[in-house]
């Protein structure tokens, strides 16, 4: 496979949902994520062949947000753009997708992402209500119109709320919080073994602070002071504050908190990528590169599992084993769909049951997520796919490190891996 | 003179035997006439040499000809009147016959548009204008004749009298016709104000009485002349006694805005309102008399010339050197000048990088790029969609980012020259070799600034002033080095950003600091012999001046001024010397109305009570007379430009005056300070 090149890569701050950027919506968000590249590279946006974003719950306002994205950053209106959706891999899809593109011959310079805006998901009305609001801009006569008004009842205006929606299999009928409840109690993970991880998330972001800034450019919100850092890591986190969080999705006998989930959060990451022609015939000095991905199925309702069929996949496909990636970035979804992978990656039984002939080896814990990852910094789902590729990217330069794995699960029963090298 | 003048009429015919009976006109045509099956004739405006339609004797001659065809002819039963021109209606009357015709001529010339528009109102069937592009002045007055105004909703359409900011007034027909039309109290505003307007505000004010897509325009017009004629509607404000009120209200306005200094908007309020109450003819004869006495004022004569001058300034192309395009340009510092001119660049259409090297500045740089682009959505001068797409194409940085592909970068940082040469070197270190490298530095040497940077041939300055989105004038200056393509891609820039660009050389002050900060060292100096702040400052309000030099002072802020005067000082220490005042006021606290105090006190930024009274008054020293004081101050203004000229600093008188006038507001029916001290025999 021939690889494909990372020139530049760059995120906006990560917040918390409702907090600092909660006034900008996912169109805002990519903008400042890719003027900020564009802005970095110095590059003519005119040598962009096409635009690629990921993007979960895409705002209705913005329809294909990648085009919208694009075209209010200063992309020549003659370069298209498209929107790409794997759930939580949206980030990492929009990379993918570029990739096959060359492939394909159909482009050699990518400006690829995810954007989330979590504090913007919409509220909907009720399917009854809608009929009810349909038939009042229907009536004609004074009469018809009252009626149309009297049908109303007080539920009609009790919106569903869209991200509660977005995060519930509509297959499995479960919430993603309660996939991680059934993967605790089946892999019988402890409430206190998923605090630790919790915990070591948040320690480990707040100890790499400095190689995180350099992932980040600063926005600047219309109203307020500019966002210069994530504003979820908890630098003074303790196993005691953590154990005191109730569990939300199983209250009675669950042990999935909102300590030990990811967060709920607002950003947006942008990458320019291109194939081994157009680094050359720009002389540009690549981040690095993307050699291998996969992505793969399994149950909706243990999606929690999905890294573990993608990643044996992807190391097939590369002809490695574990041991010779130097770091991995999983996902964080929640600690315990974590700690459920890693399970399955080394005890024989548990490998069976996720779908694996035999167990791919012990990961070592040392090098996985070590600058934390979404507990800590937040999961805007259609960015975290990008920003692992970004964090793997910065940690590697960092640490002098040559190849790293990612993964992700995926809402609906998929896993995505992918294999760095610098 | 008097019988050289056409014979008086009343009796509309009366016109015909001096009118009547000519041969089509000889030359080339300026109309094309055709009728079609339903009777409707189409009278196409297109001046075969030049690109806009104008009304000179020629083309009014050609025009009346046509009339006397249409009304012969019985086949016609409806007139479309349009033009072939791109973005042109009908551009008005020719200003250069207005200014260079002796008066019979002009009075002739004046006479023969009443007439030909007069006789337009009089044809017996319906007249319909099809406006769309530049429709002014006297375009407007022959739209006026006919019974319906139809404007495209094109954004070239643009509609008004602006003759009064000539020093003239509407001469033909406009006075006369518009109050009966819409009211005298919204004529007044139309004339008085001078403005063009987009079509759409242009049909509200009830100029026009529809407004249609451009392609759908033809068909409408068909159908209007197949409706019966519209009825006058009663205009309240246009009987006897609200009238005169309402002159009344508009002459007292106008004084308080001119103080009395500009004849042409008073001799229109009287001509609209008396010909209210008077016959059409009665009325147009006021008018008549009323332009030929203002067309002989030097007020009209100074503004006229200095259209003249700003039409070309912002419209010529550089006379060498090729123009590049400008799409991307970055701006360095946002501070209020650096992100006064990103705002102005970016919704001309081009992207803006904006860098500081401190993210709180691009914060609040942001910030007032955001406000300034809102307020100008709030004014209608930018539509919702422009203001967001404005912003779109604002983009910042505090990082060293490359800057190879852009091909303009303005440099706005503080007035300090040693930030600013760390900045050109850093600058030229991560630009292209051709990349346009611009100084925003209102006082200090363009050449020491880019001392020793490679490729000194792209170096230029590009001296905006303080508010950029206002102040309608830029000072491009050019070193000996400067090549003829940055100079050209200079001068068309600044003329895309809208704004008037002079050409000047690095020398001290360039041209406008450098007149302007002897005439306010010299007020400050009567300001410490003892004459009041509100004294000086009313003896150049009565001279014209926007603002008195003090309050001005106030508006700079003295510490800004006090660093151009020393620049300026030290350039000319045998005719400038230090002033104290400034220094001792600085130290004191007061910076001028940015912190509330400098020679006036500041309540919500608008000045209350002088503040700074001066403490070397001697009592019983004899003070000298307002007219003493303007005559001074005028004279300095006056003198400092004939050395700006005789130095060379700008290539000639006339741009040095369009400077002043644009750049401190020096009262334009002066002409600017040279042409004052010409017409005042200094």
């Amino acid at each position: 496979m021939n690889p494909l090149y990372i020139v530049d890569a760059i995120r906006t701050p990560f917040t918390k949902a409702g907090s600092t950027l909660a006034s900008l919506d996912a169109v805002d968000l990519g903008r400042a994520a890719v003027t900020a590249l564009l802005t970095r590279t110095g590059i003519d946006p005119g040598v962009i062949d096409e635009t690629i974003f990921g993007c979960v719950g895409q705002p209705a306002h913005a329809q294909n947000i990648a085009r919208v994205i694009a075209l209010r950053s200063g992309v020549p209106d003659s370069k298209p753009a498209m929107t790409v959706h794997r759930n939580c891999a949206s980030g990492l899809e929009a990379i993918t997708t570029a990739h096959q593109r060359i492939c394909a011959d159909q482009g050699q310079v990518f400006l690829v992402g995810g954007t989330e805006s979590m504090s913007n998901m919409p509220f909907y009305f009720q399917k009854p209500a809608v009929e009810k609001f349909t038939a009042l801009a229907r009536s004609k006569s004074l009469p018809q119109k009252a009626h149309a008004v009297a049908s109303f009842r007080a539920a009609d205006f009790s919106p569903v709320i869209g991200l509660e929606l977005g995060l519930t299999d509509p297959v499995a009928e479960m919430n993603m919080g309660r996939t991680a409840e059934l993967l605790a109690r089946e892999f019988s993970i402890s409430r206190e073994a998923q605090d630790a991880f919790a915990l070591r998330s948040h320690l480990r972001a707040a100890q790499n602070a400095g190689v995180l800034a350099e992932e980040i450019a600063p926005v600047y919100p219309t109203e307020g002071e500019p966002v210069l850092t994530d504003n979820g890591i908890r630098a003074d986190a303790t196993v005691e504050r953590l154990a005191q969080l109730r569990p939300i999705f199983d209250r009675r006998y669950g042990s999935v908190t909102a300590g030990n989930s990811s967060q709920i959060t607002d950003g947006a990451v942008a990458l320019l990528v291109c194939s081994e022609k157009a680094l050359a015939l720009h002389g540009w000095e690549p981040l690095g590169k993307l050699t291998h991905y996969a992505a793969t199925g399994c149950e909706p309702e243990r999606m929690g599992l999905g890294p573990v069929r993608a990643m044996d996949a992807v190391l097939q496909r590369a002809k490695l084993r574990l041991d010779d990636i130097d770091l991995f970035e999983i996902n964080e979804a929640f600690a315990a769909q974590v700690l459920a992978v890693l399970k399955c990656l080394q005890d024989e039984s548990a490998a069976r049951r996720a779908g694996l002939e035999s167990p791919l080896g012990e990961l070592d814990p040392a090098r996985l997520n070590v600058a934390g990852g979404a507990i800590a910094l937040g999961h805007p789902v259609g960015a975290s796919g990008a920003r692992l590729v970004l964090t793997a990217l910065r940690q590697m330069k960092s640490c002098g490190h040559k190849r790293s794995l990612i993964s992700l699960c995926v809402g609906g029963g998929q896993g995505v891996a992918a294999i760095l090298e610098t | 003179m008097k019988n050289l003048l056409p014979p008086p009429t009343k009796d509309p015919d009366a016109d015909r035997p001096y009118l009547a009976g000519h041969p089509a006109p000889a030359g080339p045509k300026s109309f094309h006439r055709s009728i079609d099956e339903d009777g409707v004739c189409w009278l196409t405006f297109d001046a075969p040499t030049a690109g806009v339609n104008l009304w000179n004797e020629g083309t009014l001659r050609e025009f009346v000809w046509h009339i006397e065809q249409i009304e012969i002819d019985h086949h016609i039963r409806a007139l479309v009147i349009r033009s072939a021109k791109e973005r042109v209606f009908i551009a008005g009357a020719d200003l250069h016959a207005v200014r260079s015709l002796i008066t019979p001529r002009l009075h002739q010339l004046i006479w023969l548009g009443q007439a030909a528009f007069d006789r337009l109102a009089r044809l017996p069937m319906p007249k319909v204008a099809i406006i769309h592009g530049a429709c002014a002045g006297g375009g407007f007055e022959m739209a006026l004749a006919c019974d319906w105004r139809i404007a495209s909703d094109d954004g070239s359409t643009r509609i008004g009298l602006p003759e009064t900011q000539l020093g003239i007034l509407p001469g033909w027909g406009g006075c006369v016709r518009l109050p009966r039309l819409i009211g005298l109290r919204r004529a007044l505003d139309v004339i008085l104000g001078g403005k063009l307007f987009p079509a759409k505000k242009a049909f509200k004010k009830g100029l026009v009485t529809h407004l249609a897509p451009r392609e759908s325009m033809e068909t409408l017009a068909r159908d209007l002349t197949k409706r019966s004629r519209p009825q006058a509607q009663v205009h309240l404000d246009n009987f006897p006694g609200l009238s005169r009120a309402v002159a009344s209200f508009a002459r007292q306005a106008v004084l308080k805005k001119t103080r009395g200094l500009y004849p042409a908007p008073l001799r229109a309020i009287d001509v609209a309102a008396r010909a209210l109450h008077l016959a059409t003819e009665e009325g147009l004869a006021l008018e008549r008399h009323a332009i030929l006495d203002l067309a002989a004022s030097p007020e009209a004569a100074h503004l006229i010339d200095l259209f003249f001058k700003r039409e070309t300034a912002n419209k010529q192309r550089p006379p060498e050197g090729v123009a590049l395009p400008i799409r991307d340009a970055v701006v360095v510092g946002a501070g209020v000048m650096g992100s006064g001119i990103a705002q102005l660049i970016a919704t001309r259409g081009i992207r803006t990088l904006m860098t500081d090297i401190s993210t709180d500045a691009l914060s609040s740089g942001l910030s007032r790029i955001r406000s300034l682009t809102v307020e100008a959505a709030d004014k209608r001068v930018l539509t919702p969609k422009q203001a967001r797409q404005t912003l779109d194409r604002v983009s910042v940085t505090h990082q060293r980012v490359p800057l190879t592909h852009h091909p303009l970068i303005i440099e706005a940082a503080t007035e300090d020259l040693s930030t600013k040469k760390r900045i050109f070197a850093d600058l030229a270190a991560r630009s292209a070799p051709d990349t346009i490298l611009a100084t925003n530095t209102s006082a200090l040497s363009v050449a020491e600034i880019a001392e020793g940077i490679p490729h000194p041939e792209r170096v230029i300055g590009l001296h905006f002033f303080n508010p950029v989105h206002q102040m309608p004038l830029v000072e491009v200056v050019v070193l000996p080095q400067t090549s003829k393509d940055v100079i050209a891609t200079a001068i068309t820039f600044v003329q895309s950003l809208g704004k008037t660009p002079v050409v000047v050389r690095d020398h001290p002050g360039f041209v406008v600091n450098r007149i302007l900060v002897p005439y306010l060292l010299e007020a400050v100096r009567l300001h410490t012999q003892g004459v009041g702040t509100k004294e000086i400052d009313a003896a150049m309000l009565d001279f014209g001046m926007p603002m008195g030099p003090l309050r001005l002072l106030d508006e700079i802020g003295l510490d800004v001024a006090q660093h151009v005067a020393e620049t300026l000082t030290e350039a000319f220490p045998d005719r400038l010397s230090k002033i104290d005042t400034l220094n001792s006021m600085i130290q004191a606290g007061a910076l001028g109305r940015k912190n509330g105090k400098g020679f006036y006190q500041y309540e919500n930024g608008q000045p209350s009570e002088e503040w700074h009274s001066s403490e070397n008054a001697q009592p019983g020293a004899s003070l000298p007379s307002r007219e003493a004081i303007q005559h001074r101050l005028a004279a300095l203004l006056s003198e400092e430009a004939q050395r700006c000229l005789d130095d060379g600093v700008a290539a000639t008188g006339s741009d040095i005056d369009l400077a002043m006038v644009l750049g401190t507001g020096y009262p334009p029916f002066r002409g600017g300070p040279l042409a004052h001290a010409e017409a005042s025999g200094h």
